[in-house]
């Protein structure tokens, strides 16, 4: 899949593309594009957020995370599940892209590579349970702007920016423990498992 | 006799029929492709096809540091874990090696064996959060994959480059010995580690039972956080041996060695048949696994450029994608098709395994 989207450069082989101006900002001025992509990713957090916390579709994800057969048992078509939100991530991502390619003069197929492991880290420092079942769209949003902006704060702070990157790794394994350790405290007899 | 006929007989066609077999044939019908279809210019600016034995010499350095990765990663990934922090702790390990000999002025043969053993350190963190704590193998790694990298990073300041390391060291990674490159003698000496570890002794036994169940493992009295610890011990010894390797071949080391390695050794573990869910798997289809990534990315620079449309490297890399997902389709095939026949029209209480 990462190797497949790899393949991706094909298309383009390195080369840069030169758009129609009328796609950069979506034809606005650059301060008003800014807005607008801001403000599309936000809405379409915020429509996301609020569709996996009230809509039924939304809590399906969450029945089949946290038990694919109990799922089934209630009603729920797991494999229909997988489907639709494996398709919606594709979708998003192709949103992403667009907010992307709006604010360069130029399309890069190597865009965004490294970033699938930026976005595991930020999503399981907002608190959503990698084994499945738990979490929201806002603990995800809110570990990721704790990732991001360690950056600026190091800058802030005087301290050499070639930190980053273990600070990003110290933090999650803290988020990590942390999550476990209150999972611990809260049952008593904790389930042996090696890996979830 | 019949019986031992028969027998003999069903072992013979379970041989053939084997998952390595077919990536064996895989590997033999790329390797022919290339050989009658490549040519490249060799140093004296002669054109000489693919079937050269430099060729197969620079396959065979090439793909040594992923080769040692994915054996790092199949008995990991035998316990239904995973280590995406062998490249980053590839990094680390180059640098901490480079500033050891440079900076504090050690010997290199010391310098190579504390770097070995800071490998060992590091996979020792992994082991503890992930045997120790029972923390999530794939968060874990993350972590330490943006902590190994990030520590390097620092180490130099993302700008230092440890160079003119001894000729006797160099040895290790860019001249022949015994008729092989230097690495290669290393990397098949690890291969035939792993491959009795996994597959003919206890800890190997060991490492499948707590793939397929770490409760069952625990209830039957094996000691599953001694060899959790273990494999992920030994990941961050051989990626450690994979730095010092990359080091000798290159003449370098940078705290950006080995960027995006573990994504390559987990695509040829797992396209070496190794299940991701645990469990499942053979040394031999890593093997084959690696071979087979490692001729196409090198045959398909040997091409004329009408076949490989534009690039080699991003062939390479869409036909590895491609190749996977075949593969893993394979595997599913004969259990969805069974799945599909054998559906049963009450099946209310019917178990199915966890999904992982």
């Amino acid at each position: 899949m990462v190797a497949l989207r790899q393949g991706l450069n094909l298309v383009q082989q390195g080369e840069f593309v030169n758009l129609p101006e009328r796609v950069q900002w979506f034809g606005f001025s650059q301060s008003a594009g800014q807005w607008i992509v801001l403000l599309g990713a936000l809405g379409l957090l915020a429509t996301l957020a609020a569709g996996t916390r009230w809509l039924t579709a939304g809590r399906y994800v969450y029945a089949v995370g946290s038990d694919a057969e109990a799922a089934r048992l209630a009603g729920i078509r797991p494999r229909m599940v997988t489907f639709g939100v494996f398709a919606l991530m594709g979708a998003l991502a192709g949103f992403a892209a667009v907010l992307n390619i709006v604010q360069s003069p130029q399309v890069q197929p190597l865009a965004g590579s490294g970033l699938e492991l930026k976005v595991i880290a930020a999503v399981v420092v907002g608190g959503v349970a990698i084994s499945g079942g738990r979490g929201s769209l806002w603990g995800a949003f809110v570990g990721l702007l704790l990732l991001v902006c360690i950056s600026p704060a190091l800058i802030h702070l005087h301290v050499e920016a070639y930190w980053e990157k273990a600070i990003q790794g110290a933090i999650i394994l803290i988020a990590a423990t942390a999550e476990v350790m209150r999972i611990r405290t809260r049952n008593a007899r904790p389930p042996v498992r090696a890996n979830a | 006799m019949s019986s031992w006929t028969k027998s003999f007989r069903g072992n013979w066609r379970r041989f053939l029929i084997r998952y390595e077999m077919l990536l064996l044939l895989v590997l033999v019908a790329e390797w022919l492709a290339f050989y009658y279809f490549g040519t490249s210019t060799n140093r004296r600016g002669m054109v000489v096809g693919f079937g050269t034995l430099d060729r197969q010499f620079d396959i065979l350095r090439h793909s040594c540091e992923i080769g040692l990765l994915a054996l790092a990663l199949t008995p990991v990934i035998l316990t239904a874990g995973i280590d995406l922090s062998v490249g980053s702790l590839l990094g680390l390990s180059a640098v901490v090696f480079g500033a050891l000999w440079h900076d504090a002025g050690w010997p290199v043969w010391l310098a190579a064996f504390a770097t070995l053993f800071a490998g060992g350190v590091a996979g020792g963190l992994n082991a503890v959060l992930i045997a120790r704590l029972k923390l999530p193998p794939l968060i874990v790694t993350l972590g330490t994959y943006s902590l190994f990298r990030g520590v390097a990073e620092a180490l130099t300041r993302g700008a230092v480059t440890y160079t003119d390391f001894p000729v006797g060291f160099l040895f290790l990674g860019q001249e022949r010995g015994w008729g092989l490159p230097m690495q290669a003698w290393i990397f098949l000496g690890v291969a035939a580690s792993v491959w009795t570890l996994v597959h003919r002794t206890m800890v190997g036994r060991t490492l499948r039972v707590i793939g397929f169940s770490p409760e069952g493992a625990h209830y039957a009295g094996l000691a599953v956080t001694r060899t959790l610890t273990l494999a992920y011990v030994m990941a961050g010894v051989i990626a450690a041996l994979a730095a010092l390797i990359y080091t000798a071949r290159l003449g370098q080391a940078k705290a950006d060695a080995g960027t995006g390695y573990e994504l390559f050794a987990i695509t040829a573990v797992v396209l070496g048949g190794t299940s991701i869910f645990g469990g499942r798997g053979t040394v031999t289809g890593t093997l084959l696994g690696v071979a087979v990534i490692a001729v196409m990315k090198n045959g398909l620079a040997t091409l004329p450029i009408v076949i490989r449309w534009n690039a080699a490297e991003e062939s390479a890399g869409l036909l590895t994608g491609a190749l996977l997902i075949f593969a893993l389709a394979l595997a599913a095939a004969p259990k969805f098709l069974s799945a599909r026949r054998a559906r049963p029209h009450f099946s209310a209480v019917t178990p199915i395994p966890k999904s992982p």
